[in-house]
């Protein structure tokens, strides 16, 4: 588990639940939920901010839904949004009007007075009242009269400001520099009308409203660039788009214009997406050179991407599948036409007239854009779309068959981008190139070998033959353990940072998978990531969860149950797997989620086909912990220090409740089998324990059913031999070995084993007798209540020196060592203490260990207690 | 001793060493491993057995050499090899450049090494190297050159084989050198001499000056440190087995964090001559708690990388101290007493071996057990009866075992004292007011 979910993971709040019942501890956890929950959200905001930033800068304007209601912030902007909403209703817009007037005079009033903070705010007032008011582009004109008067004013104010000494307060002069920027900034969109007034004001004034061809406004600063000769031909393509481009010629000479018109109104109110979309299809039917080809694609796609950015929803399904197909064309005619290439930070060609042509000396056609971007979006729509569809539904089938189509484009993307780096004068950033391998990764490593091999075939057979990639060649994508190896090796060696972590977990989760468990723990403890986990974001956090939960399962499919114990405790102990896993949001009862972070956790959620089996994973969560707590429990029996070790608390709180319940009806659920499995193996009937276990059906979930069967049913057996000498070693003198294999169907040299085991550890206070083949148990071992108090408070007391010993180097450690030093002579004798304490600990009985007492070098009280 | 036991499972060339070891150790090293590989092949009665391995080590006893400068060795290998009588010219070309070249490095070398013997220039080193450059520079004129010819020459020589010389060459030029990076390479260059001349005095020495550069020098590279540790760990293997008082401090060092992590990471093979070590060092150690520290240790880690690594001599530990098959455990032991007969390393512990592990399955067996039966012990540890008292007589004297021999019987009872509460409690309290003590002391201050 992340360090970060780990938020409210606090031991004193634990402990208390435990003596509480069930729900109420529940409830604990979801008010801890939701603290963590608010820290998540903050932190995935600066994620997505940047994200957004980042494809601005990728596919130009998005569409801003959200600007409707943020006007203030950036009204500027969306006065050009509003710029074709034509919506004439005649009452609201006299109020409004009249509204505009009460602000006009409120800044004349300002004038007078000289008050520049008033103006400033009355002046961003009538900005954002303007904007309701706007006819064909063409603001009002007593808002023109106002702005020029305003400007004067201020010209003049500044002016005076000049040569009188006397200061403005500080309120005025911030006011004025605002209004000053605002006006620059302002008066830029309505330069015409502006200079229309300034020639002549009466005329401006009464001229009427449908006589001026008003141009379309250029928005954008960066658009700035279009001349008066473009603006004419801009507004008549304009208007014949959008009185339905019927009458259009679509000729590959006007395919740019066409292009230009379509950019500029990307990201607009009102424009008709589908309709552009159309059009562009058209205009790629007659695009003639690579040249055209590539822009209309290019453009083509992100428009398909504007489709399905409104929020939540995703994109309709057969653009999602034209997009697609347009991609692959796409980077079938970057491979074909080897002069184009499209490639991030490429200047932007503004030349409508004619297209590029390579020039002396020039390798490439460079077109900007980021094929990188486009194969992610197309990644991500795909995800968001399987998120949103019904996973038990045959649709949810179909739409996973597009991930091979998608698999495909990654992988030409991978193919492009290598080809690109090969000339290095490109200078292409590695980044992309990591990214795509990233996604290629992404896509296959939580698939079983055969799958990705299948998936591998068919993308090779996409691609010409004579194509093949250095990074994964041809000839070693055969094997998906190769594949992944390979991929993964690539990002070690070049991306650091997340990818690299990421890259890393993609790894250790195929080997796990693969039952690979010892390469996946290694790899998983070399990489030190539980240590730094913390501190990446959200989805890899998720993605160490699920890698942590896979090593676990491998564990325990080669039955090492101690340690798919301990590797799955993290996850499953805390009771909240599904939204560790990202495969489930957690109903929140006690605590209210605000809109934007349930639609933040529902983007993180894993489509259907990656998750893990959350039942499987509790079945084998529960089935360790049975196996190690039973023997534990019966081994504690009644001491004083029962509550001391712990291994499972989620398992022990379902023992308890189980234990609790008047009747028991026969199982129905996994859980109810485990613990029914449970208290049989705690009265030392293996066998029914053992049928408990395999009747339960999901192992049939796990490959090779069979041999897990037969695992636990070994595991049970033994820990049931286990569990019975602990529970029942005071009811016996002697036990014949032959009883105890007959009994427990083992081996009687494995039942030897077992008991020898249990004796050197001195879990058991007994001996073999090898003639008789018996195990002999020592008498008068058992404690009383007097006598086991006793051993608890000493060691309570050597606890409580010990951490008082810590507390004191922790606080000294950055002054001299002077502490360590001076008890030299005392650190080993520290040492044996602590050894033979803990010992004494864990047998509660026996004779103390014997590298504990062998250390012990100082005092005579130590020699005279050795004897 | 035949090649493949009939049982051909654990046949003991399975578990050959021999391949892992080599690309840590040097060249001249591997030699006597290869010289050994070819003495096992010779029967008793000194006909070869296997003629095929035979050539096949002798082809790779040329393939090592051939880089090296003992020329008139490597042409009489090749003619060996090929069945010539005469040595082809150009042996005899490259002897002669090679004593040529160093006949010009005596030359180069001679001065200074004749300032070196003189009393009163001896005299006048002080701990300051470049101070005796300085002074060797003013009052004799060697140059930094002459320094680093000592070098180049210690180099040639260790090339030619003539170790000892080699040795002494670079121990002069590690005196006079402030190249820490010659320094270092010298001294891995004078353990391999030390090493290969067998004064293992010497060669410990020169082990803890070339430990402490690992440590020292190369702070900021862990995997150079790692990699040095690994060959560190591979030549200190030629000191520890053939030098008692080596065994000691080597073992410590081998179970110092560093190492014992690089064993377990790098080269997991080495557990088996760790756990050889650590077993026949019983009895003989002076401080038994580090020894019995030592075996904990050693199991933890046989536990630990039983998946990378296994050979009988570990699956013995395993099976004894981790799953406690003693049945399991005394067959491995047969076969790893055949391991060990095959092992350069290990050849000459092999009885030593079979003893310590004989009694440390007693050991263990005596304190799960609480009666043996004597017949049944015998056959266990392949003695007869009479022998196999008296081997438990001895036992009971040596360890602090509390057991009698039941003759009547034919058994061994062993006692086990329960320990008492009270003395637990005590154990458990006695370290506590002198801890509470210090750090009251310290507290104070």
């Amino acid at each position: 588990m992340s360090r970060f979910f780990r938020g409210g993971d606090d031991s004193s709040s634990e402990s208390s639940s435990d003596e509480e019942d069930l729900s109420l501890s529940e409830e604990e956890t979801t008010t801890k939920d939701q603290q963590s929950e608010d820290e998540s959200s903050d932190d995935f905001d600066d994620d997505e901010d940047e994200s957004e930033e980042s494809s601005d800068d990728d596919d130009g304007d998005k569409p801003k839904g959200l600007s409707r209601f943020l006007l203030d912030q950036d009204s500027s902007e969306s006065e050009e949004e509003d710029v074709e909403a034509t919506t004439k209703v005649k009452s609201a817009k006299d109020k409004r009007h009249d509204e505009l007037e009460a602000t006009i005079t409120g800044i004349q009033n300002g004038q007078k007075i000289n008050d520049w903070h008033l103006i400033a705010n009355e002046f961003d007032k009538l900005n954002r009242q303007v904007v309701k008011l706007q006819d064909g582009g063409k603001a009002p004109k007593s808002y023109i009269k106002c702005l020029v008067q305003l400007e004067d004013f201020m010209n003049e104010t500044i002016a005076k400001q000049k040569v009188t000494p006397k200061k403005m307060n500080a309120t005025n002069a911030r006011g004025l520099n605002a209004v000053k920027q605002k006006i620059k900034k302002n008066n830029k969109d309505y330069q015409e009308q502006i200079d229309a007034y300034r020639k002549d004001s009466d005329a401006f004034m009464e001229s009427d409203e449908e006589e001026v061809p008003v141009p379309k406004k250029v928005a954008k600063p960066k658009f700035e660039a279009f001349t008066a000769a473009d603006e004419d031909e801009d507004a008549s393509g304009f208007e014949t788009v959008g009185k339905g481009g019927k009458a259009l010629q679509f000729t590959p000479e006007s395919i740019f214009k066409h292009l230009r018109t379509i950019l500029e109104s990307r990201g607009k109110k009102n424009t008709d997406r589908q309709e552009q979309i159309s059009i562009m299809e058209k205009l790629f039917k007659v695009a003639e050179t690579p040249y055209q080809k590539i822009r209309v694609l290019m453009t083509l796609v992100s428009a398909r991407f504007d489709l399905g950015s409104g929020g939540a929803s995703s994109m309709p399904l057969e653009h999602w599948k034209s997009a697609e197909k347009e991609l692959g064309v796409l980077l079938h005619i970057l491979e074909v036409a080897k002069d184009h290439i499209v490639i991030e930070g490429a200047e932007e060609w503004e030349d409508d007239e004619r297209a590029p042509t390579l020039e002396e000396g020039q390798k490439y056609i460079k077109i900007p854009g980021s094929i990188v971007s486009y194969i992610e979006r197309l990644d991500d729509e795909l995800t968001r779309s399987l998120q949103a569809i019904d996973p038990h539904t045959s649709e949810y089938i179909e739409r996973l068959t597009d991930e091979g189509s998608l698999y495909n484009i990654i992988f030409q993307g991978q193919l492009y981008y290598e080809a690109l780096q090969k000339d290095a004068s490109l200078e292409v950033p590695q980044e992309s190139l990591n990214r795509i391998i990233q996604r290629r990764l992404d896509h296959v490593y939580y698939k079983p070998a055969q799958v990705v091999k299948i998936l591998e075939e068919n993308s090779w057979k996409q691609v010409s033959s004579s194509l093949d990639s250095k990074i994964t060649p041809r000839s070693q994508s055969e094997e998906a353990i190769q594949l992944i190896n390979t991929l993964c090796s690539y990002l070690f060696e070049n991306s650091e940072g997340i990818i690299r972590a990421r890259a890393m977990l993609c790894q250790i989760y195929f080997l796990a998978l693969h039952d690979e468990y010892y390469k996946a723990r290694d790899m998983m403890l070399t990489s030190h990531l539980q240590e730094n986990i913390a501190n990446f974001d959200i989805t890899s956090q998720i993605l160490y969860n699920r890698t942590l939960v896979q090593v676990g399962l491998c564990a325990f499919r080669k039955g090492l149950v101690y340690d798919a114990q301990n590797t799955l405790q993290e996850i499953c102990g805390s009771g909240r797997q599904k939204e560790l896993l990202a495969q489930g949001v957690m109903i929140q009862r006690f605590h209210q989620v605000t809109p934007e972070q349930e639609r933040l956790e529902k983007q993180r959620q894993l489509p259907f086909h990656m998750h893990i089996n959350l039942e499987l994973l509790e079945c084998v969560y529960l089935t360790c912990s049975m196996l190690l707590e039973i023997p534990l429990l019966a081994q504690t029996g009644s001491s004083p220090d029962v509550k001391k070790r712990v291994i499972s608390k989620t398992y022990r709180r379902m023992l308890e409740y189980h234990e609790r319940q008047i009747f028991t009806g026969p199982p129905e659920n996994t859980r109810d089998h485990v613990m029914q499995a449970s208290k049989a193996l705690a009265a030392g009937e293996w066998k029914k324990a053992t049928h408990f276990i395999h009747s339960i059906k999901i192992w049939d979930l796990m490959p090779s059913t069979e041999s897990i069967k037969t695992m636990l049913a070994k595991q049970i057996q033994e820990e049931g031999l286990r569990t019975y000498l602990f529970t029942y070693a005071p009811f016996y003198d002697t036990l014949a070995v032959e009883t105890l294999s007959g009994m427990f169907e083992l081996d009687s040299r494995k039942v030897s084993a077992v008991v020898s085991k249990m004796i050197s550890h001195e879990e058991l206070a007994a001996a073999l007798d090898q003639v008789t083949e018996t195990v002999i148990f020592r008498k008068g071992v058992e404690l009383s209540r007097l006598q086991s108090l006793a051993l608890t408070l000493s060691d309570k007391a050597s606890a409580l020196i010990e951490t008082n010993e810590r507390t004191l180097e922790h606080r000294t450690q950055g002054s001299a060592n002077a502490f360590s030093r001076k008890d030299g002579r005392g650190g080993g004798q520290r040492g044996g203490g602590r050894g033979g304490g803990r010992g004494g600990a864990r047998t509660g009985g026996g004779p103390p260990r014997q590298a504990g007492g062998t250390q012990f070098t100082g005092g005579a009280l130590g020699a005279a207690v050795r004897g | 001793m035949a090649a493949t036991t009939p049982n051909g499972a654990s046949s003991p060339a399975d578990y050959d060493l021999l391949p892992k070891l080599a690309p840590h150790l040097d060249r001249h090293m591997i030699f006597p491993l290869l010289e050994f590989a070819q003495g096992q092949l010779i029967d008793e009665d000194e006909s070869i057995t296997d003629e095929k391995k035979a050539r096949e080590i002798t082809e790779a006893k040329f393939a090592l050499l051939k880089k090296t400068d003992m020329t008139d060795y490597v042409a009489s290998l090749y003619c060996e090899l090929k069945g010539l009588k005469e040595p082809p010219i150009e042996y005899a070309e490259r002897k002669q450049k090679v004593f040529s070249q160093l006949e010009k490095f005596e030359q180069e070398t001679g001065k200074i090494t004749e300032l070196l013997e003189r009393e009163d220039v001896v005299n006048n080193l002080r701990s300051d190297k470049v101070a005796n450059l300085e002074f060797l520079k003013k009052d004799h004129d060697v140059t930094i050159e002459m320094v680093n010819a000592l070098y180049e020459h210690g180099n040639l020589q260790y090339s030619c084989g003539s170790y000892g010389d080699a040795s002494e060459l670079l121990y002069r030029f590690r005196v006079l050198s402030t190249d820490n990076d010659k320094v270092s390479y010298a001294t891995w260059g004078r353990l391999a001499c030390e090493i290969l001349t067998t004064s293992w005095e010497m060669a410990l020495e020169e082990l803890q000056k070339v430990r402490e550069l690992i440590d020292t020098k190369l702070q900021n590279n862990p995997l150079a440190q790692l990699q040095h540790r690994t060959s560190l760990v591979h030549w200190a293997l030629f000191p520890l087995f053939n030098y008692d008082k080596a065994r000691e401090p080597i073992l410590e060092l081998f179970f110092s964090a560093p190492f014992i992590n690089t064993i377990q990471t790098n080269c997991p093979w080495i557990l088996r001559y760790l756990t050889v070590a650590v077993i026949t060092n019983r009895g003989r150690a002076k401080n038994v708690g580090i020894q019995q520290k030592q075996m904990k240790d050693i199991v933890r880690i046989v536990k630990q990388e039983a998946y990378e690594y296994q050979d009988p001599i570990t699956k013995f530990v395993h099976a004894l101290c981790i799953d406690f098959d003693f049945e399991e455990a005394q067959s491995q032991l047969v076969v790893a007493e055949e391991v060990l007969r095959s092992d350069f390393f290990l050849v000459a512990h092999a009885d030593d071996f079979v003893d310590s592990a004989r009694h440390l399955i007693f050991e263990s067996y005596c304190k799960i057990h609480a009666r043996i039966s004597l017949k049944d012990l015998s056959a266990r540890l392949g003695l007869n009866a009479d022998d196999a008292e008296k081997w438990i007589v001895n036992l009971i004297r040596d360890t602090r075992l509390d057991a009698k021999i039941d003759y009547k019987e034919g058994t061994v009872v062993m006692n086990h004292p329960p320990s008492s509460v009270y003395q637990q409690v005590i154990e458990r309290t006695k370290g506590g007011f002198f801890r509470t003590q210090v750090l009251n002391a310290a507290v104070a201050r």
